[in-house]
C-alpha cells in the first residue's frame, strides 16, 4: 500500500511538473507568436482594419458599434466621482458604448505584472516601466507620429518606430510651487533667476517669516525624485539633452554658471546643509503638507504643475498660490520643461470592435471631456489654450524633450536603469542628497563624480559611444 | 495506471469492484486530500522558486526575457559592499530580536502565575501582532515624527522638544528605534507561544515546589525553563531568520533612507526602481544561502548546549543508581 501511495504521488508531481512546463512553454511561444505578429500587423494588416485616432470623428464614426471597454487607472480617489461624470457624458454620446473603470492602488507595479496576462481591460495607463521597444507588444498603434505629432502634445515619449502607441493624458509643466503671500511677506519683490538668488530668498524667508522656507518632503520618496525633472530643458535649455546625455563624459559636473544638472542638485544641496529646509525631514507628511503650504506655514515646495490645484483645493487660500520656474537662466533666457502624465494604451490583444471603442474614448476623453481643466494640466490637443495656472511663465520657454534619434529608443533607459543613477527612475539617489548635506557625510561634488563614475561604467558596460 | 494494471492482473474483478474495495478507498483518500495542498505547494512554491533561481543567471527586467550572464549577478552580489553592509542593519534586528525573546519570557512567566486579570494583559499584549505590518510601520511614523507622540510624552517628563533626539534621522538611534517597532509587534506573539508551553507543565509541579518553599525564581529556573526549551529555540531561529529578512518597518517607517536599508529593502530597490531582477534573485538567493547557515549554525549551537544538560542528567541518574545498588549491596 505505501508503496503505491509513493508511486503514485511520484508520478503526480512529475506529471503536474511536466505539465506546467509545457503550459508555460506553449504560454511563452505564443506570446512571441503575438509579438511577431502584432509587429508585422502594425504596418499594414491592422491599419486597414483599425483607424487612426486623427481620421475618427467623433459623434459621426463607428456610432453602431456596441462595446463593454474597461480603463484602469491610478486615481482609485475620483472613480465615482469625476470619472463616473466622463462616462456618462461619452455614453450620451455613444449609448451602445459601456465604459466602467477599474482603479488599481499600487498602480506601476501590479500593472507591470498584469500586463503580462494579456487580459487587463482595454485602455490602461503606460506603467513606466514598460519600455519603448516593448510597447508594440503590448499596445495598439494610435497612427503615425508624423501625423499625430502636429495635432498632440507629447507622443514623442509613446513613439517607437514611426508609431504612436500612447497619446497623454495632458501634461505639467516643471517649475516651482510657492505661497505668494509668505514671499510678499519677507520682502521679496523679484523673482529669483539663479539658484543662489533663490537661495537668498529662502533665507530672507527663514529670517523674517515664521514659514518653513522650503519643505522637501523627504519621507515621501517620489517628492525627492521629483527634482530629477529639473535637469533636463529647466538647467540646459536643450531639447536634446535627454537624447545626449548617454553619450557625455560627465554630465553631472560642475559646469561653472549656474546651469545644468549640477546646478539643480546644487540647489538641494545647499537649501539643506544651510538649514533651509524643515526641522526633521524624516518625519515630513506629504498630504498634510498640502494644506501648510495653503495657510502659509509651508513657504515653497519643489514639484511639478499638477501640484497646483491640490494645493489650491487643500484649503481656503485659493490666491495664495503660485507657480514660477525653476530658478536657472542659461544665458540669459528662461526655460522651462514640460512633460506628458501618464499616457492612454489600448490592449493589443482585445477584440477589434473593444480597440475601436476604446480609441473613440480616448479621442472623447483627450479631445471633448473637461478633463484638463479638472485637474489644471497642459491639454493634450496642441490647439487647446493653456491653463492660468501657467500665468508666470510669460517669456519662459517651454519645451519638451525630443524623442531620442532612431536606433537609440532604449539607449536612455537602458544607461539610466544599468547606471543605477535612476534619473526620473530611482528616488533614493536624491534623497541621498539630502542625506548627504544633513550628515555632512560626503560634499555635493564627491557624490556628483560618484555618479560621473556610474555613468561611465554603465556606458562601458553597453558599449555606448562617448563624445567628449 | 499503476493500479489499474495490478487490479486486472489480480483475480478477475471488475474495476468497480476494485474501487469498493476498502484498501483503494483508503489509498485513493489519502491521494486525493494530499493532492489539493501538494499542487498549491508545487504551484505556488516550488516552480516560482525554481524559475527565481533560473532569473538570477539573467540580466533582465519584468518584462524582457533579457541574456543569460551566467554568474555575473553572484559576483556583483558579493563585490558590492553596499549590498553584504546591509547585513551590519540586520544585527539590529538581531539584538532586538533577542531582547524580544526576554520580554516575551518575562512576561510569560508573571502570567503563568495567575496575576489579577492576566486576560486583559494578554490580549493588549497580543493586539499588536494582529494589526498588519504595514499599519505598525504608519503607526509609528507618527509617533517618531518630531514633536508628535513620543517626544510629547518626554515632555510630561520635563524634557523639553529641543532637546529630544530626531529619533528617525540620527542614525545613531534610528535603527534602535525601528527595532523597537518590530519588538512591540512580536513581543505579545512570543509571550503567548511560551504560555502556551508553560501552561502544558502539570501544575501539581508548581504546587509541590512551593509546598517545599521554592521561590519564583527557583520554580522558573528548574520546572518552566526545561520544559519550554524546544519552544525558546523556535522562537530564536525563527525571530534571527526574521531579522535577516527584516523590510516592513524600515520600508514604511524610512524608505530605507538615512542607513536604514535592509537587505530586503536595497533588494526591493534594485528590482523595481532600476528594473535589474537578475541581480535581486541573485540575492534573493543569496539570502537564503545565508538564512540556512544560520539556522543550521543555531541548531549545532544548541544541540551542543543541550547535550551537555543531557549527559550531566544521565551522569546524575548513573551516579544515584550506582549508590542506591551500593546501599542494597550492603
Amino acid at each position: 500500500m505505501k508503496k503505491l501511495i509513493s508511486i503514485l504521488l511520484a508520478l503526480l508531481m512529475v506529471l503536474s511538473l511536466a505539465a506546467c512546463g509545457n503550459s508555460g512553454e506553449t504560454a511563452d511561444g505564443g506570446a512571441a507568436q503575438d509579438g511577431g505578429a502584432s509587429d508585422g500587423a502594425s504596418g499594414d494588416g491592422a491599419a486597414s482594419e483599425l483607424p487612426s485616432i486623427n481620421d475618427i470623428t467623433l459623434g459621426e464614426d463607428y456610432t453602431d458599434i456596441t462595446a463593454e471597454i474597461k480603463i484602469l487607472t491610478n486615481r482609485t480617489d475620483i472613480i465615482d466621482t469625476v470619472y463616473a461624470g466622463y462616462t456618462q457624458q461619452f455614453m450620451e454620446l455613444y449609448p451602445n458604448i459601456t465604459v466602467t473603470y477599474e482603479g488599481i492602488t499600487d498602480y506601476e507595479e501590479s500593472l507591470t505584472l498584469r500586463l503580462k496576462t494579456g487580459d487587463w481591460g482595454d485602455i490602461c495607463f503606460i506603467p513606466t516601466s514598460v519600455s519603448k521597444d516593448q510597447m508594440p507588444n503590448y499596445f495598439i498603434s494610435f497612427g503615425s507620429y508624423e501625423e499625430l505629432d502636429p495635432i498632440y502634445n507629447f507622443i514623442s515619449d509613446k513613439s517607437f518606430e514611426g508609431q504612436v502607441y500612447g497619446i497623454a493624458n495632458g501634461g505639467t509643466a516643471d517649475g516651482v510651487l510657492y505661497n505668494k503671500a509668505v514671499w510678499e511677506a519677507a520682502g521679496i519683490t523679484e523673482m529669483p533667476g539663479t539658484p543662489e538668488e533663490f537661495l537668498e530668498d529662502l533665507q530672507t524667508i527663514k529670517d523674517n517669516t515664521d514659514a518653513i522656507p522650503l519643505y522637501t518632503n523627504f519621507a515621501a520618496g517620489w517628492t525627492m525624485g521629483a527634482w530629477d525633472a529639473y535637469i533636463w530643458v529647466a538647467a540646459t535649455g536643450d531639447p536634446d539633452f535627454h537624447s545626449n546625455i548617454v553619450h557625455m563624459a560627465n554630465p553631472f559636473s560642475d559646469r561653472g554658471d549656474q546651469t545644468g544638472p549640477y546646478a539643480v542638485y546644487y540647489t538641494l544641496y545647499e537649501a539643506v546643509s544651510r538649514g533651509l529646509i524643515e526641522d526633521d525631514p524624516m518625519s515630513t507628511d506629504w498630504e498634510s503638507s498640502k494644506g501648510r503650504m495653503n495657510n502659509g506655514e509651508i513657504a515653497t515646495m519643489v514639484l511639478g504643475s499638477w501640484a497646483v490645484n491640490q494645493v489650491r483645493d487643500a484649503g481656503p487660500n485659493e490666491d495664495d498660490i503660485g507657480y514660477m520656474p525653476f530658478p536657472i537662466t542659461v544665458d540669459g533666457q528662461r526655460y522651462a520643461g514640460s512633460g506628458g502624465n501618464y499616457a492612454y494604451g489600448i490592449n493589443c490583444k482585445a477584440t477589434t470592435d473593444n480597440q475601436i471603442a476604446s480609441m473613440l474614448y480616448v479621442k472623447w476623453l483627450v479631445e471633448e471631456s473637461p478633463m484638463f481643466e479638472d485637474e489644471g494640466s497642459i491639454p493634450a490637443l496642441k490647439s487647446a489654450p493653456m491653463p492660468d495656472v501657467l500665468e508666470a511663465f510669460d517669456g519662459v520657454i517651454l519645451m519638451s524633450n525630443n524623442p531620442a534619434p532612431e536606433g537609440e529608443e532604449t539607449l536612455f533607459d537602458d544607461v539610466n536603469l544599468e547606471s543605477e543613477v535612476g534619473l526620473n527612475a530611482d528616488d533614493y539617489p536624491d534623497a541621498y542628497i539630502v542625506e548627504a548635506a544633513l550628515t555632512g557625510s560626503q560634499t555635493l561634488d564627491e557624490i556628483m563624480d560618484d555618479w560621473n563614475a556610474k555613468w561611465s561604467s554603465a556606458q562601458e558596460t553597453l558599449g555606448v559611444e562617448v563624445n567628449q | 495506471m499503476k493500479s489499474g494494471s495490478m487490479a486486472a492482473s489480480g483475480s478477475k474483478r471488475s474495476f468497480i469492484q476494485f474501487l469498493r474495495d476498502g484498501k483503494t478507498q483508503r489509498a485513493l483518500t489519502i491521494v486525493l486530500f494530499l493532492l489539493i495542498p501538494l499542487v498549491l505547494l508545487i504551484g505556488f512554491t516550488y516552480l516560482p522558486f525554481a524559475e527565481m533561481v533560473r532569473f538570477s543567471f539573467y540580466n533582465r527586467d519584468y518584462l524582457s526575457e533579457g541574456t543569460f550572464v551566467g554568474l555575473k549577478n553572484y559576483v556583483e552580489v558579493f563585490s558590492r559592499t553596499e549590498i553584504f553592509g546591509t547585513l551590519l542593519v540586520s544585527l539590529y534586528y538581531m539584538g532586538g530580536a533577542v531582547v524580544q525573546l526576554f520580554l516575551a519570557l518575562f512576561f510569560a512567566s508573571m502570567m503563568v502565575f495567575k496575576a489579577k486579570g492576566s486576560a486583559i494583559y494578554k490580549a493588549c499584549m497580543f493586539f499588536p501582532y494582529l494589526i498588519g505590518g504595514i499599519a505598525v510601520g504608519f503607526i509609528f511614523k507618527f509617533f517618531y515624527a518630531h514633536g508628535y507622540v513620543l517626544d510629547t510624552l518626554l515632555g510630561l517628563f520635563g524634557i523639553a522638544l529641543e532637546d529630544c533626539p530626531l529619533w528617525l534621522q540620527d542614525t545613531k538611534i534610528n535603527n534602535i528605534a525601528l527595532v523597537a517597532t518590530s519588538v512591540w509587534r512580536y513581543t505579545g506573539q512570543n509571550m503567548v507561544m511560551f504560555l502556551g508551553a508553560m501552561m502544558s507543565v502539570d501544575s501539581d509541579l508548581y504546587e509541590a515546589a512551593s509546598l517545599d518553599g521554592a521561590t519564583r525564581w527557583q520554580q522558573f529556573k528548574y520546572i518552566i525553563l526545561p520544559s519550554i526549551k524546544t519552544i525558546i529555540v523556535l522562537n530564536l531561529i525563527l525571530s534571527f531568520s526574521g531579522s535577516l529578512s527584516a523590510f516592513e518597518p524600515p520600508y514604511v517607517i524610512t524608505n530605507g533612507m538615512m542607513g536604514t536599508g535592509t537587505y530586503f529593502v536595497i533588494m526591493n530597490r534594485l528590482a523595481h526602481e532600476n528594473q535589474k531582477v537578475g541581480l535581486a534573485c541573485a540575492m534573493a538567493v543569496v539570502l537564503l544561502g545565508i538564512i540556512v547557515l544560520c539556522t543550521v549554525a543555531q541548531n549545532l549551537f544548541f544541540d551542543y548546549v543541550f547535550k551537555d544538560t543531557r549527559e550531566e542528567a544521565a551522569a546524575k541518574r548513573a551516579a544515584k543508581r550506582q549508590k542506591r545498588l551500593a546501599a542494597a549491596g550492603k
